[in-house]
């Protein structure tokens, strides 16, 4: 049963796994603390998965935990495990028909939400992965009049780093 | 200006280059969690045992002795009944915020069941201060009346002095455990303010 779970909790992350990196990206800025988040929010992804039910999609709940993880769990550590093959920490794009322009922006809008704060990190996050108003209210536990409010804020913000 | 072509760019962004494989996702799932939330709890759980563990360290026959000269057996004897009734009170609010606290809550929810833990270990070592000063206030002033040959000059100086160095022990002790929790806590503590700013405002 245990084994079961296990194995069905590795096929979820392995999945999904590209949302807690672009989480770890916002959150951290070199790869050893990326890798160190990515580490915790495994732990507390496997400690509560048995209680994960399947009314809702593993990927929300996956963001949900990620995101308390970087805002409220985590701390800066110096345990690392060697891991096969997380190195240099870049959006090195390596697909021919990839856009160039698309990629500076990428670079230029990472690099503006590391400069919001943790809260409008989160917001931000959440609107560049299309999630609802209602969402991103229960994720973060405010009401969706607030979320709205503090969006356009943590937008304002970040227009303005884009675009001093 | 719009963030539409940032969006985009957001979507188009490719996988993970360095995916992490399965087998190191099993052994990072199965390694021990560094949380601010396993600290609380470390640091709670010594808090408890270091405030009581002074009875161990104390030779409690001498002390008894050194009470009862006093006059302040019956006190200190009766006090007790009070005393672990409060101590098991704190210790299981401690234990059932802790086990409440769940990172599938919301953001705001488990920051405020985060909170809550803490205050717990904060109102328990307040208590414990607050019992050391009075406990202090009542030695001394059973001392004096042990000393009839005082004037009221010395009592009244022997009482300011004794005062003193108990509001600055009591001092010196919550500042460090503010420095403790504060490093701890610090960028809960900005998360949360930031979060609930709005709610203020309303």
């Amino acid at each position: 049963m245990e084994k079961e779970l296990e194995n069905k909790f590795l096929d979820d992350f392995e999945a999904n796994q590209n949302i807690v990196h672009k989480v770890c990206r916002i959150y951290t800025t070199n790869q050893d603390a990326h890798n160190d988040l990515f580490q915790e929010i495994t732990i507390q992804l496997w400690k509560n998965y048995s209680k994960f039910r399947g009314d809702a999609k593993f990927s929300t709940w996956m963001y949900r935990v990620a995101l308390n993880t970087a805002i409220s769990l985590y701390r800066k550590s110096t345990r690392t495990i060697q891991t096969q093959d997380i190195t240099e920490y870049s959006f090195k794009i390596k697909a021919e028909d990839y856009d160039d322009t698309e990629e500076l922006q990428l670079k230029a809008l990472y690099s503006a939400i590391r400069k919001l704060n943790d809260i409008d990190k989160a917001l931000i996050f959440l609107y560049l992965e299309d999630k609802s108003y209602r969402e991103i209210s229960d994720t973060l536990g405010i009401s969706e009049v607030n979320a709205r409010v503090k969006m356009n804020r943590a937008k304002d913000k970040l227009k303005k780093v884009l675009n001093p | 200006m719009d963030l539409d072509k940032y969006k985009k760019a957001w979507e188009n962004q490719p996988e993970e280059t360095h995916k992490v494989s399965k087998v190191d996702i099993y052994k990072m799932a199965h390694s021990k969690s560094s949380s601010i939330v396993k600290w609380i709890f470390i640091i709670g759980i010594l808090e408890f045992v270091l405030l009581n563990s002074l009875y161990f360290v104390v030779d409690m026959e001498e002390a008894y002795n050194e009470y009862r000269q006093l006059g302040l057996y019956n006190f200190m004897f009766y006090s007790q009944f009070v005393l672990y009734p409060i101590l098991f009170y704190f210790l299981i609010k401690f234990y059932l915020n802790y086990k409440s606290i769940s990172v599938v809550d919301s953001t705001k929810t488990l920051m405020d069941k985060i909170i809550k833990t803490r205050k717990t270990v904060k109102y328990y070592v307040l208590f414990n201060l607050l019992y050391v000063f009075i406990f202090g206030v009542i030695v001394s002033i059973a001392t004096l009346k042990t000393h009839p040959e005082f004037n009221s000059k010395q009592i009244l100086v022997s009482i300011i002095i004794t005062i003193v160095v108990l509001i600055i022990m009591v001092i010196i002790l919550w500042c460090f455990y503010q420095l403790l929790y504060g490093i701890l806590l610090r960028k809960l503590n900005k998360n949360y303010k930031e979060l609930a700013k709005l709610e203020e405002l309303n």
